[in-house]
């Protein structure tokens, strides 16, 4: 079981890493443009479109990823304190009540939205057009990837639900890695410990050490 | 022992949570007909109780605003089927809008370069020649933690990494010093926040694509609030250390010395010499004890460097400033914008009259002893200076010289050649095509040359080589900011434009730093990518919500409602920023600023407020939630680092004066609404 969940988070971490090189294509993209409008006088239409549609792919594939390492923002104030087992009694309803109605409509509306763009090939409204359609697609596809990745999520609440304790997860980059901004300025464990000596008053040393 | 703590934090929540429900069925029971406005207040309570309860909130507000779409379409006498495809359209078409808004481009752009800033690693580099510069201030470690946090978050913007990293370098430095642990927890904490409100700052995006308002303004607008709210900070360390100096003891002797390098001490360097006769004397020859000549000239070019930049700018402003048309704007335009930057040569910036001071030059007697010259023309000296070496490179300054930048001139000739050109190529030649500078002009000239003479006259080595380490940390950090800044506030580029090459700029500060590799840059990209899915996807679920709100008139019964109650405008402000500020102990302020702005957004305009002044001190605001206890994120970042022996409640105890600072800015600013609308009217208007 604890296989295919991961099998399925590797999945969609996968696809949310390859799309969010975009976000290189984005930069470098527009710092070209920005120096070949204001330097060379020789601007593009079509960049801002492409811009939007860069970040907007950007964002939406990495939902599925972004969910599969539990990294969109919760309310964590009581959360954090409760049982896992309560936790996952939460979740799990909340993901049946809220999560599936939401995504399983936005993947079948978006399915149809992008379908009808298809049908006229959409433009986008610019003296040198790019396609629309393929963008509008994004939508069903980012509703399938998290559609799949709920589902792994339901099922690890039900597995916490049994076993009382939340299945393990792959780990990944994370925003405040303490051990690496360590290592970065160069700081070692023993070097806050033995400023925490230097902390306690004469008198409480010895014992401390 | 754990239990009573967590049994606390419970209660608070569950008592929250029932007060909102209890309040929402107490007003349906109290209306006379329950409309489906009510059933719209009815949804808001429920959202935040569902958030309470830690359901990832993009799919909370998702999932309710669908459901209660097709309530409200399926009440306008519609068929169920008929509701749902109205649902459905709705539903996507929100979706769509966020994901095609060009407000919001600029997040992923800007969260990139602050996760390659951070990565850079200047921090340790940042804080250390802060703390050796700022060495006579009192409470200079304190001072140094400030200043460090406020530049380093504001290129960040990432509160946890800023934290925690002056809680690995700061904290130990403060506390071995002797700081009292809640002084240097406060400052580390209220410092790491300041990214949030000085711009560029996401926040600021979010809530100018949630308002409407434009970002540019926004950030023009919390520029100077945040500004002030460093200074605030700083000045009250600042004066804790006068009045207490136990909690924050001036540094040792024996720490503020600044090691210098062999080379420089063998040609007779100490640090309270002064740099220019001794470098001048070594390039002589006279003591020239087997340093490269290379390396001295290096050195002198690196002293020289203020007085460059001050030619170099007094240049190229006066050509702007005696140019016919654009006089008036184009001065502005660089007074503020570049002036700011080397607050030395600020004076000098828009007067061009430096000519006036080159040209004298020539008439130099005393070069030999640039610093007894008694500040009146420092240029003159320095012309002075150049001619031994200057000799042998002897450049006949091309025709004209205004036309001929002399900053790549002297890069490659040199330092020394550099200021001759300058000095005897700007002669008043050129004026007579031009208009003559205004009379300012030669007051901001006097002021500058006076600024630049003093740095000289205080130039000692070991000064010299604070300025090297400032150079190399504080200064590339401190440009790129307000270059990104400048050119999005002036209007030369769209926030998205200069986020893109804000963060081309990361890219090319971390290969600076040798820290550029393929690693750093996967891990920038996938904390980047996480971060705007879930702010982004936070505004997908948002958007689908409130325009259920909306639907339901919602909106119409909180408008009609809160005008029942007859505020003036300052109750109304006072009472929206308490609201705020509750909801900021368990909500994130994403959530608050995607959920509740655009409810209180359209009631401003019944108040006459300003939503730009509106936004200002929401910003502000959401940044004391920051550090209210007890849920305190920068705190418990810090606790996470700290020895064992600091505790949560001491560093709690450190933040509370930091906190009052900023309701006291948030009182400055509404007194003097002039601290933030200032620049944005002065610009756009």
């Amino acid at each position: 079981m604890q296989q295919i969940l991961l099998a399925v988070d590797r999945f969609s971490t996968w696809f949310g890493k390859a799309f969010a090189w975009l976000v290189v294509v984005l930069t470098v993209l527009i710092s070209v443009e920005v120096f070949s409008r204001y330097v060379l006088n020789r601007p593009h239409a079509w960049v801002l479109d492409a811009q939007i549609m860069l970040y907007g792919t950007l964002f939406m594939t990495a939902g599925a990823y972004t969910l599969s390492k539990n990294g969109h923002v919760r309310g964590d104030v009581l959360y954090g304190f409760f049982r896992p087992r309560t936790q996952a009694s939460i979740d799990l309803v909340l993901y049946v009540v809220f999560f599936l109605p939401g995504i399983v409509a936005l993947t079948w509306a978006g399915w149809t939205y992008a379908n009808e763009s298809l049908a006229i090939r959409e433009q986008t409204f610019n003296a040198d057009p790019l396609p629309v359609y393929p963008f509008k697609f994004v939508i069903p596809l980012a509703g399938a990837l998290l559609l799949l990745q709920g589902v792994v999520e339901i099922v690890r609440c039900v597995v916490c639900l049994r076993e009382g304790d939340w299945p393990s997860r792959e780990e990944d980059v994370e925003e405040v890695d303490v051990e690496q901004l360590k290592e970065m300025v160069h700081v070692k464990d023993a070097d806050i410990e033995a400023l925490d000596k230097s902390l306690l008053p004469p008198a409480q040393r010895q014992e401390g050490a | 022992m754990k239990l009573p703590t967590l049994r606390k934090e419970l209660w608070f929540g569950f008592t929250l949570m029932a007060l909102l429900i209890a309040g929402a069925l107490f007003m349906l029971a109290a209306a006379p007909v329950i409309t489906n406005g009510h059933l719209g207040l009815l949804m808001l309570s429920l959202v935040v109780v569902a958030i309470m309860l830690g359901f990832p909130t993009a799919f909370t507000l998702m999932g309710m605003g669908i459901v209660f779409a097709f309530f409200a379409y399926h009440s306008e006498k519609q068929s169920a089927g008929g509701a749902i495809t109205q649902t459905l359209d709705l539903m996507v078409q929100r979706a769509y809008a966020v994901m095609a808004n060009d407000v919001l481009i600029a997040i992923p752009l800007f969260v990139f370069m602050g996760y390659l800033v951070e990565r850079a690693n200047l921090i340790e580099k940042l804080f250390k020649s802060l703390h050796l510069a700022l060495a006579r201030v009192p409470g200079s470690l304190g001072v140094a933690t400030l200043v460090t946090c406020a530049l380093f978050a504001t290129a960040t913007g990432i509160v946890g990494a800023v934290v925690t990293l002056m809680g690995l370098l700061a904290l130990p430095a403060m506390l071995r010093a002797g700081y009292s642990v809640q002084l240097s927890a406060g400052a580390i904490t209220a410092g790491g926040c300041l990214g949030i409100l000085i711009p560029p700052s996401v926040l600021l995006i979010v809530y100018g694509a949630t308002a409407g308002v434009s970002v540019v303004q926004l950030y023009a607008g919390a520029f100077f609030p945040g500004l002030m709210l460093a200074g605030l900070y700083i000045v009250y360390v600042i004066v804790v250390a006068k009045l207490k100096p136990q909690w924050a003891p001036p540094l040792s002797a024996a720490e503020r010395i600044v090691p210098l390098p062999p080379q420089l001490e063998r040609v007779g360097a100490s640090a309270d010499r002064r740099v220019l006769p001794v470098l001048l004397g070594a390039l002589k020859g006279k003591r020239n004890h087997d340093v490269p000549t290379s390396y001295l000239l290096q050195q002198l070019f690196v002293a020289l460097m203020p007085l460059l930049l001050f030619v170099v700018v007094s240049l190229w402003s006066y050509q702007t400033v005696t140019r016919v048309e654009p006089v008036e704007a184009a001065s502005g335009l660089q007074q503020i914008g570049t002036g700011e930057r080397y607050s030395p040569a600020a004076g000098g910036l828009q007067e061009p009259p430096a000519e006036g001071g080159l040209q004298e030059p020539p008439a130099e007697g005393g070069l030999q002893e640039p610093a007894s010259e008694g500040g009146l023309q420092e240029p003159p000296s320095e012309g002075g200076l150049q001619e031994p070496p200057s000799g042998t490179l002897s450049e006949p300054p091309a025709g004209g010289g205004l036309s001929e930048p002399p900053g790549p001139a002297g890069v490659a000739a040199g330092p020394s050649a550099v200021a001759a050109s300058a000095a005897t190529s700007v002669p008043g030649a050129d004026a007579a095509t031009r208009q003559p500078a205004p009379p300012g002009f030669w007051i901001g000239l006097g002021a500058g040359a006076l600024a630049l003479a003093i740095y000289y006259l205080l130039l000692s080595f070991a000064r010299l080589e604070i300025f090297k380490m400032l150079l190399s940390s504080f200064f590339p950090l401190l440009i790129m900011i307000l270059a990104v800044l400048g050119s999005i506030v002036f209007g030369l580029a769209t926030p998205t434009e200069a986020a893109a090459v804000g963060a081309t700029g990361g890219f090319i500060l971390a290969a600076a730093y040798r820290q550029l590799n393929l690693k750093m840059v996967k891990e920038s990209v996938f904390l980047t990518a996480k971060t705007t899915a879930m702010v982004c996807w936070l505004f997908v679920g948002s958007a689908i919500f409130s325009a259920a709100f909306a639907l339901l008139g919602g909106q119409e019964l909180v408008e009609r409602w809160v005008l029942g109650m007859n505020l003036s405008k300052t109750e109304f402000l006072i009472m929206s920023q308490v609201i705020i500020f509750i909801l900021g102990w368990p909500l994130e302020w994403t959530e608050i600023i995607v959920i509740f702005m655009p409810i209180f957004i359209p009631l401003l305009d019944n108040f006459g407020v300003d939503p730009l002044f509106f936004g200002l001190l929401v910003a502000m605001n959401l940044q004391t939630a920051f550090l209210s206890p007890p849920v305190a994120m920068s705190a418990f970042y810090l606790k996470g680092v700290a020895p064992k022996h600091v505790t949560l409640n001491q560093i709690f105890a450190g933040m509370m004066p930091f906190m009052g600072i900023q309701v006291v800015a948030i009182f400055l600013l509404y007194q003097f609404p002039g601290i933030g609308l200032w620049l944005p009217q002065l610009l756009y208007k």
